[in-house]
């Protein structure tokens, strides 16, 4: 459980990886997004924006608490099924926490460049790069300019009745 | 307060979109002007494009919504009771910083909505009044596009040719043609070709986050360095408390904090707000004296009346193909007018557009802009590799009629770092609007799967969608029901003008801000023209 002053102890940074590594679990060669060694970037994100810092010792608070973990030996020493489970549990109980945290998660994994690496996202800024700007093909027009005018007429003075050119 | 600043003629309140059009053709006319922004300058390069972390600024000090960014610049809004957010940015550029710059017009018929349909109210002027001003406008704000759109009047020459449709615009347009419905590629304030001195754009993607190469037209890097060559001054980090009167009434300037926190006064012969249409009656409420008891220009108590946004419905369609949806300006590709103007077949009056939409990296496509995140757990990768770089959204952007319990007013707890109070929105989503999305997302639907989408999502209404704040201190020719006259000026003191979104009588069914622009730039030839008077 976070200290008073909303510092991660060592047991919460455990419980960190494991829940990452539930919430996005290894694939290709690629371990779980805590094994990744992200939490610490997490933690770092956390630390500096409060409404993250906020999600994020919450979150951990409700894993901790959760009796069945602690007759285990904590989240840490429960089956992934049951991880899951207590996690889902987090997202019914506090499903706005578990939204940040959610989303706090998601920045740190999709901001790495071993991920971008393997789902072909060019890793960082996009500028200057950018990418080939094509100019316009306007033979795709053609459809569209056979039409007649359809914008609705509105009459000059007040004598005049509104048309619609369609 | 200390009055340690040389009079100006004219004080223009906010340094946005329409505050640096009417800056500049006052300046033009020999005008002194300046200006108090309560945000900075920002330097393009430092943009979040530029950084390799630009996925968080985007969710945090970039976020769209000021309660998330909390800068000193920004002041807190309680919008506890309403349906939509309202989303702005405070800095020399105001909004358009942070806009798409997607910017068609106004049809005629909407300046027309009372005599047509029976609702709302007529505007007091009328298309072709303001269509010398969106030819200027275009001018100065850079247009990419084409002629021949058959759902609009024939307009002048865009500078530049359209933006690409992309592979996934293409897919669409193709769609569009083959139920029969029209489309035409946007109308963007976004470099196709270098134009005066700023580079083409390179397809970055986020152009909501501030364009680096300057390509998107935000007016810190079109009106603001003109009208500084002609001697307007930018007084940046100022924050005005209340516009000032005298025992006529008539408006003497503005108190403000200056960047240090003094209180500070500037006086004017005349005083321009461009502060948005949730800024300006904040302010123009806010400004009590004897003579305007309950709020500055506000005898009629329509200050912060009638608030409208765009209520938009987001239909995310997901394809087998990798698009590279990523690739491009966000919601610069095309637009649908079909279903525009009212059909009396229908259960609604007045009508929507459709503007097509990307995606924006892999952080976004993981949150889901517009649709559920991706999925945590053991399906995750899967449902992402399902989504990424193939995901296309069609906004609805529905017309919002104005209603008087849809308002702005002053939040009696809530303030900002100076002490100001905030402004709480009262907002409730209409009838008639719930029908237009409802509509509008039935009818995406069919055009997305036409389109070849496996998979279709809606957001019958998106909370974070109130870019377009308007209708807050309307134009109109009767005092009791109206804040200001058609050149904005306001009814109850002849030497204050109001010219950002809060004059719109109605909100048409497009983005705004063209339409702002050309106003603040007509009521600014209205005051080079006719009011000699303010200029010393």
């Amino acid at each position: 459980m976070p200290t008073k002053d909303g510092k991660l102890t060592e047991a919460d940074r455990k419980v960190l990886v494991a829940a990452m590594d539930r919430l996005i679990p290894a694939v290709d060669d690629l371990p779980g997004a805590g094994s990744m060694d992200l939490a610490p970037e997490a933690e770092r994100i956390a630390r500096r924006i409060p409404r993250f810092h906020l999600a994020l010792i919450k979150a951990l608070d409700a894993l901790s608490l959760d009796m069945s973990a602690h007759a285990y030996g904590g989240f840490r020493a429960l089956p992934g099924e049951e991880q899951d489970a207590a996690l889902k549990g987090v997202e019914h109980a506090l499903p706005s926490v578990f939204a940040q945290f959610l989303e706090l998660v998601y920045i740190v994994y999709y901001s790495d460049e071993r991920v971008h690496n393997r789902i072909g996202w060019r890793s960082g800024p996009l500028q200057p790069a950018g990418f080939e700007l094509e100019p316009f093909d306007e033979s795709i027009l053609e459809t569209t300019r056979k039409r007649e005018p359809f914008w609705r007429r509105v009459p000059t003075s007040t004598n005049e009745h509104p048309q619609q050119t369609r | 307060m200390t009055e340690n600043q040389e009079p100006t003629d004219i004080l223009v309140i906010g340094a946005g979109a329409s505050g640096a059009a009417a800056a500049w053709r006052l300046a033009q006319g020999g005008f002194r002007v300046v200006c108090l922004e309560q945000g900075r300058w920002h330097r393009p390069e430092d943009y979040p494009a530029t950084k390799p972390d630009w996925q968080l600024r985007a969710r945090d000090e970039w976020s769209f919504d000021p309660n998330v960014r909390q800068k000193p610049e920004d002041y807190p809004v309680n919008d506890s009771a309403s349906d939509i957010t309202p989303l702005m940015f405070n800095a020399v550029g105001g909004s358009t910083i942070h806009w798409t710059a997607h910017t068609p017009r106004f049809h005629p018929s909407d300046f027309r909505v009372r005599s047509l349909d029976g609702v709302a109210a007529d505007w007091p002027l009328a298309y072709e009044d303001l269509e010398p001003y969106y030819d200027l406008n275009d001018e100065s704000m850079g247009c990419s596009g084409i002629a021949g759109d058959p759902a609009n009047p024939e307009r002048k020459k865009r500078p530049m040719p359209p933006l690409p449709l992309g592979p996934d615009g293409t897919r669409m347009a193709q769609a569009f043609d083959r139920l029969g419905w029209h489309w035409w590629p946007s109308d963007s304030y976004i470099n196709s070709t270098s134009y005066r001195g700023r580079a083409a754009c390179n397809n970055c993607g986020p152009n909501g986050l501030g364009c680096a190469r300057k390509a998107k037209g935000s007016t810190d890097v079109t009106y603001w360095p003109e009208a500084m060559e002609l001697g307007v001054e930018v007084r940046t980090r100022c924050r005005v408390s209340e516009i000032t009167t005298d025992e006529s009434g008539s408006v003497t300037g503005a108190a403000y904090f200056d960047r240090d926190g003094n209180q500070q006064h500037q006086s004017a012969r005349a005083v321009v707000v461009a502060c948005n249409g949730v800024g300006t009656p904040r302010m123009l409420l806010h400004s009590t004296s004897d003579r305007h008891p309950s709020g500055l220009a506000n005898s009629s108590g329509m200050v912060g009346k009638n608030l409208m946004f765009h209520p938009y419905a987001m239909v995310t369609g997901i394809f087998h193909e990798q698009m590279h949806t990523y690739r491009g300006a966000l919601g610069n590709i095309l637009m649908c007018q079909e279903f525009y103007e009212t059909n009396p077949k229908r259960d609604f009056v007045r009508g929507y557009a459709y503007q097509m939409n990307r995606s924006t990296g892999p952080v976004a496509t993981a949150m889901g802009f517009a649709m559920p995140g991706v999925i945590w757990g053991q399906q995750h990768h899967d449902e992402f590799a399902e989504r990424f770089g193939k995901s296309v959204l069609l906004a609805v952007i529905a017309e919002d009629l104005p209603e008087l319990h849809n308002e702005v007013a002053l939040d009696k707890k809530l303030r900002d770092s100076h002490g100001i109070p905030a402004p709480l929105i009262r907002y409730k989503t209409s009838s008639n609007s719930r029908k237009m999305l409802d509509h509008g997302i039935r009818n995406a639907r069919k055009v997305l799967e036409e389109a070849g989408a496996h998979t279709v999502a809606a957001n019958p209404l998106l909370r974070p969608g109130g870019w377009h704040l308007m209708g807050t201190a309307r134009m109109g020719e009767d005092p009791a029901t109206s804040v200001v006259d058609e050149w904005g000026q306001a009814h109850d003191a002849d030497n204050l003008f109001v010219v950002d979104g809060s004059v719109f009588v109605t909100a048409a069914a497009v983005n705004p801000t063209p339409t702002i622009q050309a106003l603040a730039l007509r009521t600014a030839d209205y005051i080079r023209e006719r009011r000699p008077d303010l200029k010393a």
